[in-house]
């Protein structure tokens, strides 16, 4: 089977976003300076690729001509512009977005770095990994890891039979929950902030740098706490549920894990290391 | 862990309470952590809810919904609840009611589940796991554990039903994390009736539940993608 290969680009200006749809194969988006998207494309005979544009919107789409073809396609855009890519079969990633970023595929890896405001990420069967994003941040898998590094906002993380990272995160508020796996968040706790990990499963990690403020809620079921640091207990409750106070307590910190331990380490802890993925 | 805020903290939430006791108990709130952490809790299966609100299911499968979870049916004539401006809910709860109201409202919610195959036939579903729960006995409304059943069985007819849209891999990975939580709820399911005053576990059951739920939507809302 030929491999068609095509070279398009389309000038653009501000307001316009990017919309990407490939059934099966990988998208991979990276920015420039100019205003112009060119979209790079490789696939079999079968299989075509048309740029639309209208005064809102760059839609790339991609089609078989008997039914869905395999489709690798390189797209190079502003970095202003705001991107939203999907896909069934299809590995996604996204390089030096400053815009808002969209992501959904099914059987596929999601990898971006940058986005600005709006930056949701989904793969059921794929991993997802966020380095350096800020804003609302929306990471969700169901069967694999999700990972967040550097950047910050309000963060929701979650999978269900996966793991769940935040390392290097200035996250304003968190949820991060997973059924089968850990959680680890290691990054500034502010002040006034909300914080939630949660897992069945897994342990939880959180890292808390001295002269963090915070109440801390911690249960559990048929797991176990520990600390590196000594926590006065405020108060128990009935079964594996305490609350403490570190600092001035301003922010809310949930810790729950039915049956996984629960850690707080202090930055740069041996333990943090040994655990790193 | 309860004292004489303790069951006043819905009505806190919901701004039922007289002057004199808000001001009061936000006094109390200050000084007492357990009451703070129950507050919080309520606030997010509240704000839970409130997320839910917008997925209406269409007009002509509401009144069987409806039926289902105890809500009234729209009328015929009646403005659809999809063009309608709603109030917010207001959600008023008895701690031991927490796990059960949350579970509720996410049935309501799921029924949206039904707009992707409204002309779905009842088929079996084969179950995804042995540890599959056969009967919810969280908190003390029946009602509401109905609900999240039917709301389940929903779902699953539309997953039964679309299966063949899906590739093999992805309906066994689906398959898997839905037995991951069926086992979860389960142990949850132990933990509360060996506990059932525990608000963690009740809120954990809760939300465990709802994660089932929205898998299961998610692997409708698939199907549909698919078709």
């Amino acid at each position: 089977m030929a491999l068609v290969q095509t070279d398009t680009t389309v000038a653009v200006e501000r307001g316009q976003r990017l919309q990407v749809s490939a059934h099966t194969g990988e998208i991979v988006v990276k920015t420039w300076a100019r205003n112009a998207v060119r979209v790079q494309s490789a696939t079999s005979d079968r299989g075509r690729v048309a740029v639309v544009t209208s005064a809102t919107v760059v839609r790339v789409r991609t089609e078989g001509r008997h039914g869905p073809a395999s489709i690798e396609l390189q797209i190079t855009a502003p970095a202003w512009m705001a991107v939203d890519l999907s896909g069934v079969y299809t590995d996604i990633s996204v390089a030096g977005a400053g815009g808002p970023v969209a992501v959904e595929t099914v059987q596929g890896d999601v990898d971006v770095e940058g986005g600005v405001g709006l930056v949701s990420l989904r793969s059921v069967q794929g991993s997802v990994t966020l380095r350096r994003a800020k804003g609302r941040i929306e990471v969700h898998s169901v069967n694999e890891d999700v990972e967040v590094l550097g950047g910050g906002g309000e963060i929701e993380a979650e999978t269900v039979n996966g793991d769940i990272t935040l390392n290097g995160v200035a996250a304003s508020s968190l949820t991060a929950t997973t059924v089968n796996g850990e959680v680890e968040y290691d990054g500034p706790i502010r002040d006034g902030g909300r914080y939630s990990l949660s897992s069945h499963n897994g342990d939880l990690t959180l890292t808390v740098a001295p002269g963090t403020n915070a109440s801390v809620s911690v249960s559990t079921f048929n797991g176990e706490f520990e600390s590196e640091f000594p926590v006065t207990l405020k108060e128990t409750r009935k079964g594996k549920r305490f609350s403490f106070t570190i600092g001035a307590g301003s922010a809310q910190v949930t810790l729950e894990s039915f049956q996984g331990t629960i850690s707080l380490i202090r930055p740069g802890s041996s333990r943090a290391e040994h655990d790193d993925h | 862990m309860s004292d004489q805020w303790t069951d006043r903290l819905s009505e806190y939430l919901d701004g039922d309470l007289p002057e004199a006791e808000h001001a009061a108990l936000e006094a109390h709130l200050a000084e007492c952590p357990t009451c703070a952490s129950v507050l919080n809790e309520l606030r997010r299966v509240v704000g839970r809810a409130r997320a839910l609100e917008p997925r209406s299911p269409v007009h002509e499968l509401w009144p069987g919904i409806a039926a289902r979870i105890g809500a009234t049916a729209a009328l015929p004539g009646v403005e659809p609840l999809a063009g309608r401006r709603r109030p917010l809910r207001r959600l008023s709860f008895s701690l031991p009611q927490l796990a059960a109201a949350g579970i509720a409202l996410t049935a309501i919610s799921s029924a949206a589940a039904w707009m992707l195959h409204p002309d779905m036939p009842a088929v079996a579903v084969s179950s995804p796991s042995p540890a599959r729960p056969s009967a919810i006995s969280v908190g003390s409304n029946p009602t509401a554990a109905q609900s999240y059943a039917a709301a389940v069985d929903d779902l699953e007819r539309v997953l039964a039903a679309g299966r063949g849209q899906l590739d093999t891999a992805t309906v066994r990975v689906i398959e898997q994390n839905l037995a991951v939580i069926d086992r979860a709820i389960v142990q949850a399911q132990r933990a509360v009736l060996a506990d059932s005053a525990n608000l963690y576990l009740n809120s954990h059951l809760a939300e465990t539940m709802r994660r089932k739920l929205e898998l299961l939507r998610q692997a409708a809302a698939l199907v549909s993608t698919m078709s």
